[in-house]
């Protein structure tokens, strides 16, 4: 990067020796400041305190999140430049590409049987503030044409895209309102594994840490549009999220326990981030698997994606 | 080399190592370290000098933030967030941030310093909304912003990426706006802006060549100046981060309210040629300069020499 050149002039050595001597001490005795400050700061902290809109106040909890969040990537230092600031979740933007099988539900031949199965090309973009998704897929079976769908939610509102972006400018796609699959759809969005940490952080005291086989499981209630949901998350040995059970809201599949398993956690990004996330994604509804992708890349760095609310949709969700 | 000389020479290094930082705040002339524990925007104090025309005297040194050499209010305000010791929030969208207070944690190296600075640069929910056509392009140009960037080419950053002005000179019929040339988060050549206030009309569009800067006028709107821009190349990037493009066509109105030692500044960007909307930046507020004596130090030429050895995307 674009540098200022060096305009530092070199004087008698023994200048630079006491200088040296002078800055070195300086900043020793800067960094013992600095480090009974935080010292300071952290005695007056429950152990473990974790800040979010309502923090969990059990400490084991609240080490079981904070662990949840840096082993992801999700907690990071902002103390950028030098600045002695917390860590913060520094997770708004994402775009996933992955490849697999996805399952018509409720579609087998006999009722033993797996769904039908297509295979499937998935693109995801999603944001957490606002929370917004858009679905991107394209399901071939054998002997029929592909089918691509663009699904789209941004808090209530719900709409299907002809394109990416439809709807928003004039002669370019269509989109269509489907506000009832707003909450379905939203639940996506928060049984990734940075949702699960990002609501078991909101949900503060409902949240609630168990331990099952000798793994830590969170269990906490959804809120807001989703109000109703519990999550149940199990974490893996290295703190990764690596299972999550939802109820679907569905009222027609009340009930319907959804299991979704992550593993094979690693930087699937282009650009580096230090965020792992998942590379293998099954997710199963009644016991029956509906999805089970590869992931080929997932783009952690904040992105620009937007989600704007076509003016259709708006009135739609307005009557 | 007498083993006299290799510690001479290791004691030289360190020295020149230990001294650069300091060299480069000095000449902020005693302005706030840059250490800061939160990134709150300052707390206005003391009163709001007038001039003789009844106008805020805008004049001044508003670098007293002195997080770089422009005096830019923290970077991570400007995309939006403001972190405090216990909480963090999204300014545009009030949202809480999860946070986790400093402990006596190991701090990260530089590598992952970046990393963690990258997303925290784009984090922010104060987007300008391009039209849909246009989403791949800002994506990509962010992406490959190591090379697309024009301000790692050692450009000027234009308007209103330029952001709030080091310092204001004000009389009753212009006002003088000076950015000194920075490095860090972007790097920028020194730039300057003569903004007439005598009520004269903008040159028709057509008619101006396009600039970095644009031709500006100003005009007062209450006790805020309304800075309106129009004339530029579309060579720039219009915010610090992001690959935000945009067209011969943009207009951009920047708003400057004092408050005491304090100086709060907005632009809003209209270019219907690729936004879908107009877009207002997160406000930015700068703080007086504390010293009374302090001067804008020469900025160093702009030089790239990095490019060539870019053997990856990753980015600041």
């Amino acid at each position: 990067m674009p540098t200022r050149a060096n305009m530092t002039k070199v004087p008698a050595t023994r200048v630079l020796m006491i200088a040296a001597l002078a800055a070195l001490a300086f900043q020793t005795a800067a960094a013992q400041s600095n480090y009974a400050k935080a010292n300071d700061s952290a005695k007056n902290k429950t152990a473990g305190t974790v800040d979010a809109a309502a923090g969990p106040n059990t400490p084991d909890l609240a080490k079981t999140l904070q662990a949840a969040a840096e082993a992801v990537g999700l907690a990071r230092w902002s103390g950028v430049g030098g600045q002695r600031l917390p860590e913060v979740d520094v997770i708004n933007t994402m775009e996933i590409w992955a490849t697999g099988t996805t399952y018509g539900l409720g579609q087998p031949y006999k009722p033993s049987e797996p769904w039908a199965a297509f295979k499937t090309e998935f693109h995801a973009a999603l944001a957490y503030n606002p929370p917004a998704m858009r679905l991107e897929m394209t399901c071939t079976n054998a002997g029929a044409a592909p089918q691509h769908t663009i699904q789209v939610v941004r808090e209530k509102y719900a709409w299907d895209e002809s394109e990416i972006g439809a709807g928003l400018v004039p002669g370019k796609g269509t989109a269509t309102p489907t506000l009832a699959a707003a909450n379905h759809r939203l639940l996506q969005l928060w049984i990734l594994p940075y949702g699960v940490i990002k609501a078991a952080l909101a949900a503060g005291d409902k949240t609630k840490l168990s331990t099952e086989n000798g793994t830590a499981v969170l269990t906490f209630p959804l809120s807001g549009q989703l109000a109703g949901v519990t999550v149940k998350a199990t974490l893996d040995a290295n703190n990764e999220v690596a299972k999550v059970e939802t109820r679907s809201e569905n009222t027609a599949l009340t009930d319907l326990l959804t299991e979704t398993e992550y593993s094979d956690y690693a930087d699937h990004g282009e650009i580096a981030t230090d965020v792992k996330s998942p590379g293998h994604i099954v997710r199963k509804q009644g016991g029956h698997p509906v999805l089970d992708i590869q992931v080929k890349m997932w783009d952690a760095n904040n992105p620009y994606l937007v989600f704007p609310v076509p003016e259709n949709v708006k009135k739609a969700a307005a009557h | 080399m007498t083993r006299h000389a290799r510690y001479s020479t290791i004691l030289v290094t360190a020295a020149l190592l230990c001294l650069l930082p300091g060299a480069v705040f000095a000449q902020n002339n005693g302005g706030p370290r840059m250490d800061h524990e939160n990134t709150l925007p300052p707390t206005p104090s003391g009163p709001t000098p007038r001039t003789p025309d009844g106008h805020p005297d805008l004049t001044g040194l508003w670098n007293g933030l002195a997080d770089n050499l422009l005096g830019v209010p923290n970077q991570m305000h400007n995309v939006g967030i403001e972190v405090g010791p216990d909480s963090t929030r999204d300014i545009n969208s009030g949202l809480q941030i999860a946070t986790w207070p400093l402990q006596n944690r190991q701090r990260q190296n530089n590598e992952q310093n970046e990393r963690a600075a990258t997303l925290l640069r784009r984090m922010g929910s104060n987007r300008p909304i391009y039209k849909p056509q246009y989403w791949q392009r800002v994506k990509d140009f962010d992406a490959n912003s190591n090379e697309e960037d024009p301000s790692n080419q050692c450009m000027p950053a234009g308007v209103p990426r330029v952001g709030v002005p080091s310092y204001i000179a004000q009389t009753p019929t212009y006002l003088i706006f000076i950015y000194p040339g920075q490095g860090g988060l972007i790097a920028t050549q020194t730039s300057y802006r003569m903004i007439p206030t005598d009520g004269r009309k903008h040159t028709d569009l057509e008619q101006l060549d396009g600039t970095w800067n644009g031709e500006a006028i100003g005009h007062w709107e209450g006790d805020t100046m309304v800075v309106d821009t129009i004339g530029f190349n579309s060579t720039s990037w219009f915010d610090q981060l992001g690959g935000y493009f945009h067209s011969e066509n943009m207009h951009v109105v920047e708003r400057l309210h004092r408050d005491g030692n304090t100086l709060t500044w907005t632009a809003t960007v209209e270019d219907p040629d690729v936004l879908l909307e107009p877009w207002t930046t997160t406000p930015r507020v700068a703080l007086l300069n504390p010293e009374p004596k302090a001067i804008l130090p020469e900025s160093l030429p702009c030089s790239e020499r990095d490019l060539a050895h870019v053997v990856t995307k990753e980015h600041h």
